[in-house]
């Protein structure tokens, strides 16, 4: 059983001020299109987009992206671009767009890596940010997140594990020892 | 037990027996609704200058509790209950209602039907009243000459800076006639908190190096206020993070070139629900309010609304576009009142860690 670090209030303040973080330094939501990373990030990405459509009363579009094929643990030079991004729903163009790419944990910083490799694979987009709800450290990679839920200082022994609700019992985040 | 009377500005008159102080007084009429915390509503600095009804009927079977002070000397001119109790079985109980009213020179009436004064303000509007002896000539006579200040933040608020040290972010509490909740909130997240008074200018709170500013709850309209405060918030908003709060809230708008009215009848209880736009959330707060920021005055390119009242419509919570900068008219710390969305103050925290990691990153 883990310490509940964020209970399903903070997680939901958590995202609302986020929302309001990506608002502001975007100077509104003009060009915006919100990519969620594989399970837990797409979650979190329609949640912000349903806080987008409630405060500035726009449809902002959300891409999942499954970065599985773009990690660095996996031999998989032979790939083609368009076998890699077989598991992705991405039915915008980020060409010229605002990219808030959207994660649940940030820890090494591979899986962002990953990330970025595969939105670039899709086009030129005109910036993009990073959002996560929960930022552990633990970085292997220079790569850092714009907009952060809470920050939660760990140990590498430690696991820190995010529940939402749509497919967990439960909105939490937890810190396992 | 002695006779008193509230004598009200139109005429009409409720006797009553007297308890805490036998002073004569006057000031504005307010009801509150709210079932429990008459301590925190009567030591709340946002009653300077008025009289108190209390709807819920009966008051004072709780006694008075050493951490429940909303401010260490209250200036509500009267208390107006329907049934006063003086047998108190909390277990927090040392000082009766009755004693700390009279070391206070406030006084109260009991055995008066408070919902049909409320009912009574609520088809009249606003009004002042007066506490007196005998409902004669005379004594209407005296409450029709009496002008009340319109400096009561000055009234109330500290004259002087202090600090209320902790090790935690360095916040500006910028006193317009606080309510210690706010005080509460803060050092539960350890910060480190300076109060200075409501004069205080954006150079003099900036030279403190604050992570965030915190204008807080006080009594009167903010249009009695000078120009000069607005002044400071729209400077320091630029800055760093900034949390309005009642009266703070309506200042933020103002300065934010929003329009703040007077309501017909002020709003005191906790009974309102109040929705979260961003989440479509409804929750509970303690709310205290006589001024409301106008929702069309708001330059929607500027602010946000970020809550609106659900019985009466009113802007409950702003927030700037461009800054993390945000307020909200009720009071997220409760005391009393639900606790709903003390969030807030943790929202608050994480804007000022947001801005010192920047910060950081810029070094």
């Amino acid at each position: 059983m883990g310490k509940i670090i964020l209970d399903k209030m903070a997680m939901q303040r958590a995202l609302t001020r986020i929302t309001y973080e990506i608002v502001e330094k975007n100077k509104g939501v003009e060009d915006l299109v919100l990519i969620g990373i594989k399970t837990r990030g797409i979650f979190l990405a329609n949640r912000i987009a349903d806080r987008l459509q409630q405060l500035e009363n726009v449809t902002i579009p959300v891409g999942e992206l499954d970065i599985t094929n773009y990690r660095d643990d996996i031999e998989h030079d032979s790939l083609s671009t368009d076998v890699k991004m077989s598991n992705n729903k991405i039915d915008f163009s980020v060409e010229g767009k605002r990219v808030i790419l959207v994660d649940d944990v940030l820890y090494t910083g591979r899986t962002v890596r990953a990330a970025l490799s595969a939105v670039m694979d899709l086009g030129r987009p005109k910036s993009i940010n990073l959002a996560v709800l929960v930022d552990r450290g633990h970085r292997e990679l220079p790569i850092r997140a714009d907009f952060v839920g809470k920050n939660i200082p760990s140990s590498q022994k430690e696991k820190i594990k995010v529940y939402v609700s749509e497919i967990d019992d439960k909105d939490a985040v937890e810190l396992i020892k | 037990m002695t006779q008193r009377y509230l004598i009200l500005e139109d005429g009409s008159a409720y006797a009553g027996k007297a308890f805490g102080s036998l002073a004569t007084t006057t000031g504005e009429l307010v009801a509150n609704s709210t079932m429990n915390g008459y301590q925190e509503i009567i030591s709340n600095q946002i009653y300077h200058n008025q009289i108190i009804v209390f709807t819920q009927t009966s008051i004072g079977n709780t006694g008075l509790a050493q951490n429940a002070y909303e401010s260490v000397l209250p200036s509500a001119k009267g208390v107006i209950v329907r049934e006063y109790e003086n047998l108190a079985t909390d277990h927090f109980k040392r000082i009766s209602l009755d004693r700390y009213l009279k070391r206070h020179k406030i006084p109260g009436i009991y055995d008066v039907d408070t919902r049909q004064i409320r009912r009574h303000l609520q088809q009249k509007g606003n009004m002042m009243a007066s506490i007196v002896d005998v409902a004669d000539e005379h004594a209407f006579d005296q409450l029709h000459a009496t002008v009340l200040t319109n400096q009561q933040v000055a009234q109330v608020a500290t004259p002087k800076p202090y600090p209320n040290p902790d090790e935690g972010a360095n916040v500006i509490v910028v006193d317009f006639g606080l309510k210690s909740g706010i005080l509460r909130e803060l050092s539960k997240r350890d910060c480190n908190v300076t109060v200075v008074p409501w004069s205080a200018t954006s150079e003099a709170i900036l030279d403190l190096d604050p992570d965030g500013v915190v204008l807080s709850t006080g009594p009167g309209a903010p249009g009695n206020l000078p120009e000069s405060v607005l002044q400071m918030i729209r400077e320091v908003q630029t800055q760093v993070p900034l949390l309005g709060i009642g009266l703070g809230h309506e200042l933020f708008a103002m300065a934010n070139g929003a329009k703040v009215d007077q309501l017909r009848v002020e709003h005191h209880g906790s009974n309102h629900p109040i929705r979260e736009i961003i989440t479509n959330e409804i929750f509970f707060s303690g709310q205290e309010q006589g001024y409301a920021v106008d929702s069309k005055s708001i330059d929607h390119a500027k602010l946000f609304i970020t809550h609106i009242d659900l019985v009466n419509g009113t802007v409950q919570g702003l927030r700037h576009r461009d800054y993390p900068a945000f307020s909200v008219q009720f009071s997220p710390d409760g005391a009393p009142g639900p606790k709903d969305s003390v969030g807030l103050f943790d929202d608050f925290t994480e804007f000022m860690a947001r801005r010192r990691d920047n910060n950081d990153d810029e070094y």
